[in-house]
């Protein structure tokens, strides 16, 4: 089939109806009301046209003055859908902005985003155009795609999955489309105290400011509107304190406003209630400004804590369930007044009400009243107090009460709605009324995400039809709609009452507040499964989650299918699982849920709400971590010179470390085969910076030394060193280092680079926790020394003439030594030892002359070619010589037994860290994986570290792994490659050929040897 | 993000000041060689990990570096209280209500 | 709260020159030799300091205190330690090296350090110093005034910390 053929969307009479309410936009524009600024014309783009608005429009009121309602395509069916709320609750009108390069956003909720000179806007999930999609094929498919559609559908045959499904499961699967440019805006964060957060700022909100702030408290507001005031913004007409509403709001604003303890932020949404009365808001910045100011971040993540938190969140429409309920034109009826009053736009000429509840009476009243015609209100109750059907007559507006909807008109807009009434549970004759909209209520769910983010209870309310607060987990006081109040009059009142109770909490006396209100809008009404209809059911369209194109037959057939709990239903039909997390469905959802199950909805239960409370950027929550400041980079005293001399880094935990040095020209191959050579031949200079240093200080240092490590340390005396190795208490290698006694109570501990936070942890827990009773005291010097590390046969040559106050010789100052003395005119900690098999020496300086005493000690090697090498060289001269490097050849399962290095344990000691385990059964078992040298049969293969081990590369897939490869270099002293390995039972198998099969099905052969590969008597480190 | 009372400090600091570390009252045996296998397995390894209320150790590292111990409820995630290493652990199971 | 920071004027960031820094451990029951060995009277709270002359200290931990002192002190102060040190054991470590300072000033230094520390500030009181985190990395914050603030912060740490500081010094400047 051509896709020209496929009949889909709306084409031909709705695009020249389009168009001909393009043509009427000043008709739908009132400028006489709402609070944008009708003298501010604003121009901005949708899908490549421009349009225009006011300064305060949103995207959504913009195109609904412009009469566009047919804003996207739904997610599954690719149904034409328009904008049904008026905001952040909104499942349709998702759309992409764009900024700038970079700055392309999915899913903004048309209703949220404020329109400037220049947004540009586009639609989503339409392709070729909004008004033609091919995807709209799904609509016709839609059997295929009903409750469940992913687990029947994608079953069989298999060979599909690759190919077929998991690409259209994939392309389907995603709302919009994501940006690819790396995002150029800065984010920010702060956090913030108070002593009680509001969240919204409707009547309720501002009452409980108002008490809270007058007594002194630090207060904060927030809302997720650009501006305050909540259903005030929507409801000009009643009285406050003898005040319009909108008089009032002013007056109250500007008092917060004028009060040091208060801070009002809007455009920031309460996105997470956590622990202890932690908030994270998210603030919008900039996405409303043409002009962003430079530096500005364009959102800011706060972490509030407060002592009280006052949720005023209000309440949310609920949709009627009805066939065709999702055809743009169809809108919930705050939604239509709240258009009306805060933006001065009609969202139709002919609308008609769809209600279960009073509050939509008013909103037709007041369309009414703005010059629409408003063409029924069809109520699905037959009890309406008087005082509404008398208004209604006196606006000459049809009443149709006891009425269901069994049908909506028209296809990218609506164009008419059949009714009929309902008898006696029968369904009678239909008629169909035209119109341009349908304003549907059926009825309110209080706004309690945040409370529910606390793990509070919430009951049903059977009075109220509704979930209400019920045990609270926090220090949390719910006020207004969100307790399932009704009206401005009883929302002040409870505002002001929560303000006094988080007060109390608090220990302040808030002073008294009442509200005088006159013109006030309460109401009741009823809630109710989808709608009844005359027709079959199993045909109707009667939409629940508009977002996830969940319908209430979806619902019943999961039902029907053996869903019980409200949980899998969900997970089934995956109503309220789309990005507004069934604002607008959930509660539609259970009640027609616990209508096919048979039971009371109580009984069936809720659904958790998770933060965030709407869909929030990756870039807040990320804040300044992004670019370099992604994470911290510690970088050594001698950085900065390896910088300015060209070496190439490598991160070593937070570290950066120098990893080689290359001259122009040479590769990592070729710099790292020059500089062993070098080190090998006359001396090589390292930064050894990043190594761990701890001092360990006190008359029982000795004995605590004994306890931790596992070699003896009582005969070793100052001025002395000695390898030291750490076990955990498992009997498993955490770390090593070598570690000098410079008084009888005082021993200076070098631990491994990314050890050194974990091995002062591990000692202070013994210390503290159990020998309390050790007169022993540990600080960290890891930065307070840099380390310079010098190797070769020429390293004495070099710092003999530049040490003072200590005698240099062989036999003054053997291998294996410590002595404080100064060196290049510097204080120092000078060590003998070795980690390369050379003749080595490690200068500790004050940090601060760590670049000088290098550049001293590069200018004094000049005449022994003195060469810097960096942590690639170190691995290669340390493998070389068989020295382990820990969490490489070690992976917190290696023994000392294991590793080779049995020799350091002191084993007449009675106790030390680990020595118990070293006797379990799985540690003196045989088989275990012992470290040993590996030499390639073809000496120029390099193995890869992390290889799998074989005894018989030949045997079937898989392979039985007998271990894998640590550490492999090629070696410049050698000529030749280098491994090490851990094998099973490796130390009996000396001589043997294993095999390591390789990533392009081959294998290499290598030869099974001790570690030490390079002067295994250790005659270089005996230069005199 | 919880807020933790170091006993030490006589303060309650955000809990990122603070480190877990595991399960508190486990003392290592004065003489780990005299233990049996199975003895020092269930030193080792063996935990509690109750539904409720959880004795357990933490460490204000990034504050005055001391180790203490804390009851905690594990559904809840909330501290009912935090107290000395070396104290023994109060009698709470009586006096603190669970919530659902 | 309601005024925006509108300038650079109302918050300045500075490194601080080196000084004499030393960690000391001692048991508290030894706390007089100290005072006397030091020459103030060593706080005995946990985050309480005390100064007198150029010379200051704060308790960081129950048995552990940070000095401060001109750097032609420190050799002096070591070795009037040590003398001390046979009869009454402690841990003295030179760590003037292992941190930089940073001065934090100015009527928004408390907002400004709110980017990234997560303490109630209001209830820090001036004099007074305590170990805790900036951003990711482990400081000592010292408040000398109301609008006075020193960061203690390790060397490779210190980068982080200051490019993290000017980033917030150009967000106060543009106003939002």
């Amino acid at each position: 089939m051509s896709p020209l053929r496929v009949q889909a969307g709306g084409l031909g009479a709705d695009q020249i109806q389009q168009i001909q309410l393009g043509g009427k936009m000043s008709d739908l524009r009132i400028s006489s009301r709402g609070r944008v600024d009708h003298a501010r014309p604003v121009r901005f783009s949708f899908d490549g046209k421009s349009y225009e608005g006011r300064q305060g429009d949103t995207v959504a009121s913009a195109l609904l003055a412009n009469g566009v309602h047919l804003v996207g395509r739904s997610f599954k069916y690719h149904r034409p859908r328009g904008i049904v709320t008026a905001g952040s609750e909104e499942p349709n009108a998702l759309i992409g902005t764009s900024r700038g390069p970079g700055q392309f956003e999915p899913n903004t909720r048309a209703t949220m985003q404020e329109v400037y000179d220049g947004l540009t806007t586009e639609s989503q999930n339409k392709w070729p155009s909004l008004k033609f999609d091919v995807g709209a094929i799904n609509d016709r498919l839609y059997m295929l795609f009903s409750a469940g559609f992913y687990y029947k559908t994608f079953m069989w045959p298999k060979s599909f999955w690759d190919k077929v499904y998991e690409p259209f499961i994939r392309r389907a699967a995603g709302l919009g489309r994501s940006p690819t440019e790396l995002d150029p805006d800065h984010y920010a964060s702060r956090y913030l105290h108070c002593d009680v957060l509001i969240v919204g700022s409707g009547p309720a909100g501002l009452a409980a400011a108002l008490t809270s702030a007058r007594t002194g408290a630090s207060v904060v507001v927030v809302d997720e509107q650009s501006e305050m005031g909540g259903t005030l913004l929507s409801e000009p007409s009643p009285m406050i304190e003898d005040k319009s509403a909108w008089v009032w709001l002013a007056s109250a604003l500007d008092e917060l406003a004028g009060l040091p303890n208060v801070r009002l932020m809007n455009r920031t949404t309460a996105i997470g209630y956590y622990h202890q009365n932690m908030v994270g808001l998210c603030q919008k910045l900039t996405d409303h400004l043409s002009e962003v100011p430079a530096d500005a971040p364009r959102e800011r993540l706060w972490r509030v804590r407060a002592g009280q938190v006052i949720l005023a969140q209000g309440a949310i429409e609920r949709p009627m369930v009805f066939d065709g309920n999702d055809r743009p034109g169809v809108m919930m009826a705050g939604a239509a007044q709240t258009f009306l009053n805060r933006f001065g736009v009609k969202v139709g000429d002919r609308p008609v009400i769809l209600t279960s509840h009073d509050s939509a009476w008013h909103t037709a009243f007041d369309l009414a009243d703005a010059g629409c015609k408003v063409a029924a209100i069809v109520d699905t109750r037959t009890d309406i107090p008087p005082a509404l059907m008398q208004a209604a007559m006196s606006r000459q507006i049809e009443v149709l009460t006891g009425h269901t909807a069994t049908a909506t008109g028209g296809r990218s807009r609506v164009k008419s709605i059949r009714v009929n009434p309902v008898r006696g549970g029968t369904v009678g004759t239909a008629r169909t009324i035209s119109c341009d909209a349908v304003l549907m209520c059926g009825g309110w769910t209080p706004s309690l995400h945040l409370f529910s983010h606390t793990k509070g209870s919430l009951e049903w309310d059977a009075k109220a039809k509704a979930y209400l607060p019920g045990h609270k987990t926090e220090a949390v006081h719910i006020a207004g709609a969100g307790r399932g109040l009704w009206g401005i009059a009883a929302a002040l009142e409870d505002g002001a009452k929560a303000g006094a109770d988080a007060l109390r909490d608090l220990g302040r006396k808030a002073g008294p507040a009442t509200y005088a209100v006159t013109g006030d809008r309460t109401g009741t009404g009823i809630t109710q499964k989808e709608l009844p209809t005359d027709r079959n059911p199993s045909s109707a369209r009667a939409f629940v989650d508009f977002q996830n194109d969940v319908t209430a037959k979806d619902i019943r057939l999961a039902v029907r299918e053996g869903m019980r709990s409200i949980e899998h239903v969900k997970r089934y039909t995956t109503n309220g699982m789309a990005t507004d997390q069934g604002k607008l469905s959930n509660m539609n959802g259970l009640t027609i849920a616990s209508d096919a199950l048979g039971k009371d909805i109580p009984q069936v239960g809720l659904t958790t709400f998770r933060p965030p409370y709407t869909p929030t950027t990756f870039g807040a929550l990320a804040g300044y971590h992004k670019g370099s400041h992604f994470e911290v980079t510690r970088k050594t005293p001698i950085d900065s010179w390896a910088t300015e001399n060209g070496a190439a880094f490598e991160p070593v935990a937070l570290w950066r470390r120098a990893w080689y040095f290359p001259k122009s020209g040479e590769d990592m191959h070729k710099a790292v085969s020059r500089e062993c050579r070098a080190t090998r031949a006359s001396l090589g200079i390292f930064d050894a910076s990043t190594l761990g240093k701890i001092e360990v200080s006190g008359p029982d240092a000795v004995e605590f030394m004994n306890r931790m490590y596992t070699n003896p340390w009582a005969k070793l005396s100052p001025g002395k060193c000695r390898y030291g190795l750490l076990l955990g208490e498992d009997g498993f290698i955490r770390d090593d280092g070598v570690i000098g006694r410079i008084r009888d109570d005082l021993f200076h501990v070098t631990t491994t680079t990314g050890g050194a936070a974990r091995v002062l942890n591990m000692m202070e827990d013994y210390l503290q926790t159990e020998w309390p009773d050790l007169q022993v005291w540990l600080t960290s010097t890891t930065e307070e020394w840099a380390t310079i590390a010098i190797n070769g046969p020429n390293a004495r040559k070099l710092l003999a003439p530049l040490v003072e106050r200590q005698d240099m010789s062989d036999a003054a100052f053997p291998h294996m030594s410590v002595a404080e003395c100064t060196v290049a005119g510097f204080p120092s900690r000078l060590f003998r030892i070795s980690f390369t098999g050379e003749l080595g020496f490690e200068v500790n300086v004050p940090a601060r002359h760590g670049r000088a005493l290098w550049e001293k000690l590069m200018a004094a090697g000049k005449p022994y070619d003195i060469c810097p090498y960096g942590t690639e060289t170190m691995h290669v001269l340390r493998a070389e010589k068989g020295y382990i490097i820990i969490g490489q050849d070690t992976d917190g399962t290696v023994t000392p037994e294991d590793a080779g290095i049995g020799w350091a344990i002191g084993k007449s000691k009675p106790d030390f860290v680990g020595k118990r385990s070293l006797a379990r059964p799985d540690i003196v078992a045989k088989g275990r994986k012992q470290l040993v040298g590996l030499l390639t049969e073809n000496p120029k293969d390099v193995l890869v570290e992390g290889a799998q081990i074989v005894l018989d590369p030949k045997q079937a897939k898989p392979m039985k792994m007998i271990g894998h490869v640590t550490s492999a270099y090629w070696s410049e002293a050698l000529g030749r490659s280098i491994a090490m390995a851990v094998v099973e039972g490796g130390f009996d198998r000396m001589g043997d050929t294993l095999h390591i099969p390789t990533a392009d099905g081959g294998s290499q052969a290598a030869k099974v040897t001790g570690c030490v590969f390079y002067d295994p008597a250790g005659d270089r480190l005996k230069v005199e | 993000m919880l807020l933790i009372h170091c006993p030490y400090c006589v303060d309650t600091l955000p809990e990122l000041e603070f480190a877990y570390a595991g399960e508190a009252h486990i003392a290592r045996p004065a003489n780990p060689m005299s233990q049996s296998d199975e003895e020092w397995r269930d030193f080792l390894f063996i935990r509690s990990n109750p539904r409720g209320l959880h004795a357990e150790r933490w460490r204000h590292i990034h504050g005055c570096g001391r180790f203490f111990n804390a009851l905690r409820d594990t559904v809840s995630d909330k501290f009912s209280v935090t107290y000395k290493a070396g104290r023994p652990r109060p009698d709470l199971e009586k006096a603190v209500q669970v919530p659902k | 709260m309601n005024a925006p920071v509108k300038s650079f004027a109302a918050v300045s960031v500075a490194v601080l020159p080196p000084v004499a820094r030393l960690n000391l451990r001692i048991a508290p029951a030894d706390l007089d030799t100290a005072s006397a060995t030091f020459g103030l009277p060593l706080p005995g709270k946990i985050g309480q300091g005390q100064a007198k002359g150029d010379r200051a200290a704060w308790c960081l931990g129950p048995d552990e205190w940070l000095l401060h002192a001109p750097e032609v002190e420190q050799a002096a102060i070591v070795a009037d330690f040590a003398a001390v040190r046979a009869l009454t054991p402690h841990s003295l470590t030179v760590i003037s090296d292992r941190e930089f300072t940073i001065a934090i000033t100015g009527p928004s230094a408390q907002e400004l350090l709110s980017v990234a520390c997560p303490l109630d500030l209001l209830r820090m009181a001036p004099g007074t110093a305590k170990r805790t985190l900036f951003d990711s990395a482990q400081v000592v914050l010292i408040r000398d005034s109301d609008d006075a603030f020193r960061i203690e912060v390790w060397r490779s740490f210190f980068p982080h910390v200051s490019e993290l500081l000017d980033i917030a010094l150009r967000e106060f400047a543009c106003g939002l």
